[in-house]
């Protein structure tokens, strides 16, 4: 292969509107590289431009459930998802020592509202350190309760409380999801000022909504009682979520005239995924050792990991599809 | 490799948020650390206060937490029913103790570090309280914060925090915080205001409530104030006033016991007997009464004092708050509503440990496994140990600042810094496919290139985050705090010495 070598300083200099084409050329002789690799990808690029308006498809139908899912368990629920204490109100009594969950589960569960007994262990040697118990009835109450059977006085030795009032949480949950809420509103205002164009802006709006839409379906489909550090953890989501949009929209738009649309899509996607996959190894892995441990920090893992996977398919057949779509468009609409 | 000025930057903080992270007078210091001293105790008498490092008992060396009970192990039993020498060695002093029990004081090793763990990672306890069916105002949220500490000082209750907050739907709360140990009657002693009751040999004059105090002069000049500054020839000292006005019945009995008073022989302007001020049947202050309130019937009485200082300026500041201090007292059980408790979290210090150490396992597992993905993709070893080194560089800098602001670090905190090496590695990834993405443009460009990707993901973080800072009372503000630091010291320092590094490294 013949390559046209220019020192890159001196070439920057020269860099403007009249030495675009020369670039396109040098770049499509590097591009004729008999690579099997090449190939492979042109092969998926006809592909893609054959098919992306069908792949749209995909995600359509995913939205489409996703209301349909999230209307239905609104009307059974009258809410977005399953809340825990934190959020409705009541009692997270943590009491040290080796207990056996179901008998405690069993015997609590005529005398104290809506429980629910969990176990805290060390990840390695496995041993139980204490068992975490949430009830809607107040702090009080459930400390008699739990005294009476277990027949000693609780104090901060050998347990933790943590009581809030019902009015309090809920007003909890209303201020986060509104924080939620404001949250997105000012990531789409500056999705729209980065890139000031409407299509390209409401594709990375629109994906970043469906990731934490498609998430949270996820999150009622496997039954979590979300937290309000679970609800932190959708927020932290709107940040994840729109950095793979924002670095593809940026490859794709702002350097038109450079590379072929297919060639800075793939450019794009592999920056993209090292980025997802590499968070999404250490959300996981960071998961695996704390599940054990804390369940404020476990739910936030286990919300970011969902959203990262579905982060991956909405970056890079929603957003991707749509960009692509409007972008052969305006091409079309030039040459005509 | 030369070192540009945006890699010396970084370096330049990095050194500072270490030296603002580690106790340098500590580090090397040897002993254990009070923190507490019963303040009935004799311990407390001979001058050992909160704070001191104890180095040696009884002539032997005190190194750690082991050493301070072994040091007393056995030596006081209870069948010995004689006082017993202790001399306590602290970095300061000698002091000799004789007593029968044990001193009261409470220990624990010297912190090494200024990183501060919130309550629920080094235990504690944490209340939000409201009123019960009324909505405060925020100046009555400050009269019952005041109210409050004043209480939780008479019950030497020191290593606490009791703040105003408020939340995005404008609710006012009052937030009490207390560090280590639960106070056994923490739910009453916050679920009531206090009770307090002035006495006259004894017999109560008048308690707390609108029966008996109809209202206590603040904030209005004409009846409250700071009146003459005078120089004493030693400094200075300035007087205040303020009316307190009475019911009928608390100004009759007022009459009733000061006409059996007599004047005071050694002060003829005061009568013999002073009016004693108490806050939940403790004694907290006792001021002289004028010789012409004797056997009169007044619902205006005037309290007066002083303060004194060494300039014009702390006189007035002394006098103002022991004039403050004395009005607190006054509307102790006055505040016309009742109190709820409407979040209580008492939290045993007992897992902290092991949580902090599961945290820190959490966090090397992450890093180790995404560098192992790093170099997979990569395969360049440079580039790999860098971003490595720059995502440890960013969680220094956060604890940096995070104990230079004095930030207790609660688990959600700790999410926060998790997600800021999450976000940071995501932007360096960034970074290093720029750099080796378009040859033909200068390095220069390409990263002026990753910047504005950089950037475009920065400011979509920052504006998410900052709803969170007001919402649920401030109680999940942790998080935005500690992402707001990383991310923004991301952008700053730690992503253009990168960028520098990846230059270097390309050319």
């Amino acid at each position: 292969m013949t390559r046209v070598r220019i020192p890159t300083g001196a070439f920057y200099k020269m860099e403007n509107q009249e030495n675009k084409e020369k670039i396109q050329e040098t770049k499509k002789e590097e591009s004729q590289t008999t690579d099997k690799n090449i190939t492979h990808k042109k092969t998926f690029g006809h592909f893609h431009d054959k098919y992306y308006k069908f792949l749209l498809l995909i995600p359509i139908s995913f939205l489409i459930f996703s209301f349909i899912y999230i209307s239905i368990f609104y009307s059974n629920h009258n809410d977005f998802f399953r809340k825990d204490i934190s959020l409705t109100g009541g009692t997270s009594a943590t009491i040290y020592g080796e207990f056996n969950v179901n008998d405690l589960k069993q015997e609590l569960s005529g005398k104290l509202e809506d429980v629910n007994v969990r176990e805290i262990y060390d990840i390695v040697t496995k041993e139980q350190k204490a068992v975490i118990i949430e009830t809607k009835t107040s702090g009080e109450e459930t400390k008699k309760v739990l005294e009476n059977y277990l027949g000693y006085e609780l104090n901060d030795n050998n347990s933790s409380f943590e009581f809030s009032g019902s009015a309090l949480s809920q007003s909890f949950y209303r201020q986060l999801l509104l924080a939620i809420f404001f949250a997105f509103v000012l990531m789409a205002i500056v999705v729209f000022i980065l890139f000031r164009t409407f299509i390209p802006s409401s594709a990375v709006i629109i994906s970043a909504f469906a990731d934490i839409l498609m998430t949270l379906v996820s999150v009622n489909l496997l039954g979590i009682r979300v937290s309000n550090a679970g609800i932190v953890a959708f927020l932290m989501l709107i940040g994840y979520s729109v950095d793979t949009d924002i670095l593809l929209t940026n490859r794709v738009l702002k350097r038109s005239g450079e590379d072929s649309l297919n060639k800075r899509i793939f450019g794009a996607f592999k920056t993209g995924m090292t980025m997802t996959v590499a968070a999404l190894v250490a959300v996981v892995s960071a998961l695996i050792v704390v599940k054990s441990f804390s369940a404020v920090l476990s739910q936030i893992f286990t919300i970011i990991s969902i959203g990262l996977v579905f982060d991956i398919f909405n970056t890079w057949v929603t957003n991707v599809s749509i960009l692509k779509w409007y972008l052969e468009r305006k091409q079309k609409e030039k040459r005509e | 490799m030369k070192l540009t000025w945006k890699i010396w930057f970084l370096i330049i903080v990095l050194f500072f948020s270490v030296l603002s992270i580690f106790n340098l007078s500590a580090l090397f210091q040897k002993g254990v650390l009070i923190t507490s001293v019963d303040s009935n105790s004799s311990a407390f008498e001979q001058g050992l206060r909160q704070g001191q490092i104890i180095i040696g008992i009884d002539g032997k060396p005190i190194e750690s937490l082991d050493d301070f009970s072994k040091a007393f192990h056995g030596k006081y039993s209870s069948e010995l029913n004689e006082s017993i020498k202790t001399i306590i060695t602290t970095k300061q002093s000698e002091i000799i103790l004789f007593s029968k029990d044990a001193p009261k004081i409470t220990v624990s090793e010297i912190h090494k570090t200024n990183i501060k763990t919130g309550l629920d990672l080094s235990g504690g306890s944490r209340a939000l309280v409201q009123a019960q069916d009324k909505e405060l105002t925020s100046g009555e949220i400050d009269d019952l914060v005041a109210v409050t500490r004043n209480r939780f000082n008479v019950y030497g209750i020191s290593d606490i925090k009791v703040l105003p907050v408020s939340d995005l739907s404008g609710n006012h709360f009052m937030l009490i915080e207390i560090a280590g140990a639960t106070p056994k009657d923490l739910e009453n002693l916050i679920s009531e205001q206090g009770k307090f009751e002035a006495k006259i040999r004894n017999k109560s004059v008048f308690i707390g409530g609108k029966k008996d105090i109809t209202s206590v002069c603040r904030n209005d000049a004409t009846c409250a104030g700071i009146e003459t500054c005078q120089d004493s020839g030693n400094g200075y000292f300035c007087n205040f006033r303020f009316s307190v006005y009475l019911s009928e019945s608390a100004a009759g009995k007022h009459a009733e016991i000061t006409k059996d008073l007599e004047i005071d022989k050694t002060n003829s302007e005061y009568l013999s007997e002073k009016l004693d001020l108490y806050l939940d049947d403790k004694l907290v202050d006792s001021l002289f009464i004028s010789k012409d309130l004797k056997g009169r019937v007044t619902t205006q009485i005037q309290i007066s004092g002083s303060g004194a200082g060494q300039t014009r300026d702390d006189a007035y500041n002394s006098a103002k708050q022991n004039m403050n201090k004395l009005q607190t007292i006054l509307i102790t059980g006055s505040l016309p509503y009742k109190l709820e408790i409407v979040k209580l979290d008492t939290i045993s210090p007992l897992l902290g440990k092991d949580f902090s150490k599961s945290i820190l396992y959490a966090g090397i597992v992450a890093l180790l496994s995404v560098s192992i993905i790093i170099f997979i993709r990569y395969k360049k070893i440079r580039s790999s140990i860098f971003l490595l080194i720059t995502s440890i560089s960013e969680v220094i800098i956060i604890l940096g600042v995070a104990s230079f602001i004095k930030w207790d670090l609660d688990l959600l905190s700790i999410a926060g810094i998790l997600a800021t090496i999450g976000t940071g590695i995501d932007q360096q990834i960034i970074i290093l496919d720029e750099a080796k993405q378009t040859k033909f443009l200068s390095i220069k460009e390409r990263m002026k290139r990753a910047f504005t990707i950089v950037l475009g993901a920065y400011f979509t973080g920052l504006v998410s985050l900052i709803p969170l800072y007001w919402a649920g009372a401030g109680l999940l503000k942790g998080f935005a705090i500690t992402t707001i630091i990383g991310i923004t010291a991301g952008v700053l320092i730690t992503r253009p010495a990168f960028a520098d590094i990846v230059k270097r490294i390309e050319e």
